[in-house]
């Protein structure tokens, strides 16, 4: 079991390639050492017999039969294996070679050919035949014992050397393997509890000292984002049941009453309309939920265009002035000094400015004053709308922009709770920040979505 | 709900449902049922398919006189049944109802050949009054004055009188009075005047459109005169065509 999970690690895998890669290029090492030696062996014998030979011919015909002779006990033997002196018709004069070589030319150079002594096996020798001036044939011979001797050693230490290296290779491979196998079983093992629902459990990333730890430490972050995320859709979830339940019980309630009382027509009919109107207040914050998401979720930017925001202030005040003016409050709508071009969806964008002024008129007292327009700060482009309201405190302004977030103050207004979410959510499609100020002379609250340099670069580049 | 069709049969001489047909193509049994018997009790005749194939073949008979149809059918879906139908040349007018509330969706929709769209969950009052509109094209006439009853209007030189006295409107108040003329004695909703006459889509506030209108009827109905603008509880307004 063991044995079969272990040819299936990486570690284990690379561990063989590596294996497999030594001894490639010890087999290549070796290869290269063995030629070298032949060459060198080579080249070696040809001088040797060489440099003899021509000794040696120098010499006078008897002193030559001489020293002939005498080599066959000499130490010189050890250099020179073979030597004999022979007769133009290749009759032994002198020496150890008892016949004339196979196949052997006369021309002062080496030949490699084999000797067939006259008991025991043939042997390889490097032989050199030098024809003397008075006729005679000087053959001198190198063995390959030497060479032979030198290569079985090498052998033997290539063996030494890789069967030992091999089997540490193999076992340090095997080692490591297991750590990461267990180490990879225990990160199973944790997703397999935080599959089974334990969505609190994370995998074991320590210090994040190498790769594993890291991709480990990578995965439990993103595992934090998404614990965070179902958080937050538990949390709007609850929301919606919340916000969903009350008017939903005032329906059940009217209705059941309506049932049990029986009521005149007239009256029947007044409840059927209030229910209705429970019922649309209900489908508004599912319509809102939805756009919202819709929003949040669209990374298409099809309606995107240039868009002059002094032209969304226009039509916004347009829409909402006669509201102002019939709660008893004044709008006023500014044009900045410089145009401001936004890259943006021209639908949506009115969509966030007509929410906050509506949001403004709302929370503004009778006589109040809301302003609204676009201004350049800093070479951004800015929306801003400003009300003399009941203003929000430092610490709510995070929050207001929220989900359902209701201050205190704003229990008593009707609405979805909605409104800034949207804005949010626009905002952050358009790529703009949303900030929460105190309004002008330190009173009510000033809203301003703060549009990215990039886009308006983009308008530029437009124009 | 029932005062809007009492006051359409009091109207019958102007404009009546009465022969006209509607074709519906819904597969949700419920919602069809609804719209077919609120159709029926306004005097409409209606055909009801549950599938696209079905509703396109229906479509195709030129029996209908405007066709409602959902966005997602079993089978061939509504833009496809519209699509379709607009190659084939048939310019039957069609209000797509969907679930879908896509920012963008309402786009495709008319792209494919709708000549309206509708998001669920509506109010019947809102179809029906969409339908009525669709029935009965616009005065989109040329010409450059309008005139209905005791009132005036020149579009080049953006004029209004009634019976003679002029009106001071603002821009927004005449866009808003011309398109109640172009559609005299129909039921428009709030959505619809949004969409039309704003071109927004969304509704911050459910008296946005009424404080508009309360203002222009202001200025158009002066003292002792008879009212023109009409609201209709829990649909929208109505420019009322005098005797």
């Amino acid at each position: 079991m063991f044995l079969t999970e272990l040819f299936r690690t990486a570690t284990f895998r690379i561990t063989l390639m590596a294996l497999a890669a030594m001894a490639g290029v010890m087999v290549m090492q070796f290869g290269l050492v063995y030629a070298q030696l032949e060459a060198v062996e080579s080249r070696r014998s040809t001088e040797l017999l060489k440099g003899e030979a021509e000794l040696l011919a120098q010499m006078s015909p008897e002193h030559l039969e001489y020293v002939i002779r005498r080599r066959a006990t000499d130490d010189l033997r050890l250099i020179i294996n073979s030597a004999g002196l022979f007769d133009s018709g290749h009759a032994l004069i002198a020496g150890d070679l008892r016949t004339w070589p196979k196949g052997l030319k006369a021309d002062g150079k080496p030949h490699n050919v084999e000797i067939y002594p006259e008991e025991g096996d043939s042997y390889p020798l490097r032989v050199l035949a030098e024809k003397l001036p008075d006729g005679t044939i000087l053959v001198l011979g190198r063995s390959f014992y030497l060479l032979s001797e030198q290569k079985l050693m090498l052998r033997h230490t290539m063996l030494v050397a890789a069967i030992p290296t091999f089997v540490f290779a193999l076992f340090l491979g095997i080692v490591l393997s297991h750590r990461a196998l267990s180490r990879v079983k225990e990160m199973h093992e944790a997703i397999d509890r935080i599959m089974a629902g334990d969505i609190h459990e994370r995998l074991p990333a320590a210090k994040e000292w190498d790769d594993l730890e890291r991709l480990a430490g990578s995965v439990n972050r993103m595992l934090d984002r998404l614990e965070r995320l179902m958080d937050d859709m538990r949390e709007v979830g609850n929301d919606i049941a919340h916000d969903l339940r009350t008017p939903l019980s005032r329906v059940r309630a009217r209705l059941e009453r309506a049932l049990s009382t029986g009521t005149e027509p007239e009256a029947l009919e007044a409840t059927v309309g209030r229910a209705v109107d429970d019922l649309d207040q209900c489908l508004g914050i599912i319509t809102a939920l939805l756009r919202i998401a819709e929003i949040e979720n669209s990374r298409r930017k099809a309606g995107f265009g240039q868009v002059l925001l002094a032209d969304l202030v226009a039509d916004v005040f347009d829409l909402y002035e006669p509201i102002a003016e019939m709660e008893d409050k004044v709008l006023v709508a500014k044009e900045g000094e410089a145009p401001c071009f936004v890259w943006g969806d021209r639908h949506l964008l009115i969509e966030l400015l007509a929410n906050l002024v509506d949001n403004a008129i709302k929370f503004t007292p009778e006589g109040g004053r809301i302003t609204l327009g676009s201004q350049r700060i800093n070479g951004a482009a800015t929306l801003f709308v400003t009300d003399t309201g009941v203003g929000i405190a430092p610490t709510e302004r995070e929050a207001v922009l929220s989900r359902f977030y209701r201050s205190d103050k704003s229990r008593h207004v009707p609405g979805s709770g909605l409104g800034l979410s949207l804005v949010c959510a626009i905002a952050h499609l358009h790529e703009a920040h949303v900030t929460i100020e105190t309004g002008a002379e330190g009173i009510g609250t000033c809203f301003r979505i703060t549009f990215p340099s990039a886009f308006l670069q983009k308008v530029e580049d437009c124009t | 709900m029932n005062g809007t069709a009492d006051m359409l049969k009091e109207d019958a001489d102007f404009f009546s449902p009465n022969g006209k047909t509607v074709l519906l193509v819904e597969d949700d049994g419920t919602i069809a049922e609804e719209i077919a018997a609120e159709l029926t009790a306004r005097g409409f005749k209606v055909l009801h398919e549950a599938t696209g194939d079905a509703g396109l073949e229906a479509a195709l008979r030129l029996e209908a006189d405007v066709m409602v149809v959902d966005r997602l059918l079993p089978g061939l879906d509504g833009l496809s049944v519209i699509e379709t139908m607009r190659q084939q040349g048939i310019r039957l007018p069609a209000l797509v109802l969907s679930a879908l509330s896509a920012v963008d969706d309402r786009v495709t929709g008319l792209k494919a050949g709708g000549d309206d769209y509708l998001t669920k969950p509506f109010a019947i009052e809102e179809l029906v009054a969409r339908i009525e509109v669709l029935l009965r094209r616009p005065d989109d006439t040329r010409s450059t004055k309008l005139h209905l009853g005791p009132i005036d209007m020149d579009l080049i030189e953006r004029r209004v009188w009634r019976d003679g006295r002029e009106i001071e409107l603002l821009p927004r108040e005449f866009r808003l009075l011309e398109y109640l003329m172009r559609r005299p004695g129909q039921v428009l909703t709030r959505s619809m005047l949004l969409e039309d006459v704003w071109q927004y889509r969304f509704i911050p506030r459910t008296n946005l459109v009424d404080v508009h209108i309360g203002k222009l009827r202001r200025k158009i109905d002066g003292p002792g005169e008879e009212p023109l603008i009409e609201s209709i509880r829990g649909t929208g307004f109505r420019l009322r065509v005098p005797d």
